[in-house]
């Protein structure tokens, strides 16, 4: 049977089909806006894009006493207005919830998951790694990061009010889903960096409290640059205790392509910015008794420096967004962990 | 919430304490632990920023109730 073009659909035809999406709000299984049904057909559409069994287990929760399968990944793509061809990434993004310690979805934090595409993935499927980086607009980055939120609310069975204990949450957990400017970096792709092939897609998970905004628009020195950044990421909201709490911190730094390409026209490889990033991460033990946010460093002088983290390793850095202005963003972690796996 | 039923299952008697704004969230895990309606005790939010005697006067406000959930007599603890 052919389906009817848009322009064919009677007006009850339409009505019917608002209302299989207000049988989903009804029940619960949205993130508060509206899905496509998911009908058998459709599903299908995406199972045929991957050669895993529908029963492969993609997530496993044991605390929560839940697992979601391939199937139950397509259902929610489908759901959250996916493409069919984009269900690889979908899949990639699950398994890295997974490995990126997909226990910490019920803290009182409100933390999201960040999801950062590489490989030639993002030009075949249309991620967008430029303008508007973190907002709305680009299909392929809205519904996969949409279908995460839904897995985790339809499948594992964390919703507000319940089991998704956030204090006050974040808009970020609706989804986000970015892709490296790879093209503008000055420097090798975060997929490289971590041992894949160039030419091999993969995402990348890590949860974040929240993005946080940086400017510097009128300079031309790295240092200049880089300690902003590094102040943003110390911000005291951001401390819990320290230490010991303040060991296992981290950040996601989204470096705009402008910053990126000006700092690294002077000489600084991607190794030199993390380390110069990890060097300025953290407060003094003054400005942490100023904050009451301190436990103990009796013999530290009042302005030692207490480092905000271990190691550099904690610190992932991505070029994304637009090469129009000198705006990067700090994506703060909550959990030492991120995963990285491959879209096959 | 989860721990505590998990201690039941292996069968060490288990008293769970759940500040008020956890109520729900806690009913869920009970649940979702194949414990529904599980008994617990229950305190006042927050006590993160409690100081030390502030915290010990709570332990001792909730002790009747720990003690209740383990079959333990009032004054069994001193």
């Amino acid at each position: 049977m052919t389906a009817k073009s848009v322009e064919e659909l009677t007006v009850a035809e339409v009505e019917a089909a608002r209302r299989a999406i207000e049988y989903y709000f009804e029940k619960g299984w949205t993130d508060g806006l509206p899905i496509v049904p998911p009908i058998e057909e459709f599903v299908a559409e995406f199972l045929a894009q991957t050669s895993r069994s529908p029963e492969d287990v993609l997530i496993t929760l044991e605390h929560l006493k839940r697992t979601c399968n391939v199937r139950q990944a397509a259902i929610n793509a489908v759901m959250a207005g996916c493409r069919p061809e984009y269900f690889p990434v979908v899949i990639a993004t699950l398994e890295s919830f997974q490995g990126a310690g997909g226990a910490l979805i019920q803290s009182t934090t409100g933390q999201a998951q960040l999801i950062i595409v590489n490989g030639p993935a993002r030009e075949r499927l249309g991620f967008n790694s430029r303008e508007n980086i973190l907002g709305p607009g680009d299909r392929a980055n809205v519904t996969v990061g949409r279908t995460l939120r839904l897995v985790i609310m339809n499948v594992l069975g964390v919703r507000p009010h319940e089991f998704d204990q956030s204090t006050q949450g974040t808009p970020l957990k609706f989804g986000t889903c970015i892709a490296e400017n790879e093209e503008e970096s000055p420097w090798e792709p975060l997929h490289v960096e971590k041992g894949f092939a160039a030419n091999e897609s993969t995402v990348t998970m890590q949860a974040v409290r929240s993005d946080l905004h940086v400017e510097h628009r009128s300079t031309q020195v790295p240092e200049e640059i880089l300690l902003t950044i590094a102040d943003t990421m110390s911000y005291a909201g951001g401390i819990y205790e320290a230490p010991p709490y303040n060991r296992n911190n981290g950040c996601v730094v989204v470096i705009g392509p402008e910053h990126a390409n000006i700092i690294a026209a002077k000489g600084w490889s991607k190794q030199d910015v993390r380390r110069f990033l990890f060097e300025h991460y953290g407060r003094t033990k003054a400005d942490l008794r100023r904050f009451g946010k301190i436990i103990g460093l009796d013999a530290e002088p009042e302005d030692a420096f207490v480092a905000h983290t271990r190691s550099p390793e904690s610190i992932t850095i991505v070029v994304a967004g637009a090469a129009n202005a000198g705006v990067s963003t700090v994506c703060p972690n909550f959990g030492g962990r991120s995963a990285t796996k491959v879209v096959r | 919430m989860a721990d505590g039923t998990i201690f039941e299952k292996l069968g060490k008697p288990t008293a769970v304490i759940v500040t008020t704004p956890f109520i729900r969230a806690g009913d869920a895990m009970a649940k979702r632990q194949g414990f529904p309606g599980y008994r617990y005790a229950t305190m006042p939010n927050p006590i993160g920023n409690l100081n030390s005697d502030q915290i010990k006067q709570r332990a001792r406000e909730v002790l009747p109730q720990v003690l209740a959930i383990l079959g333990l007599p009032e004054d069994s603890v001193k």
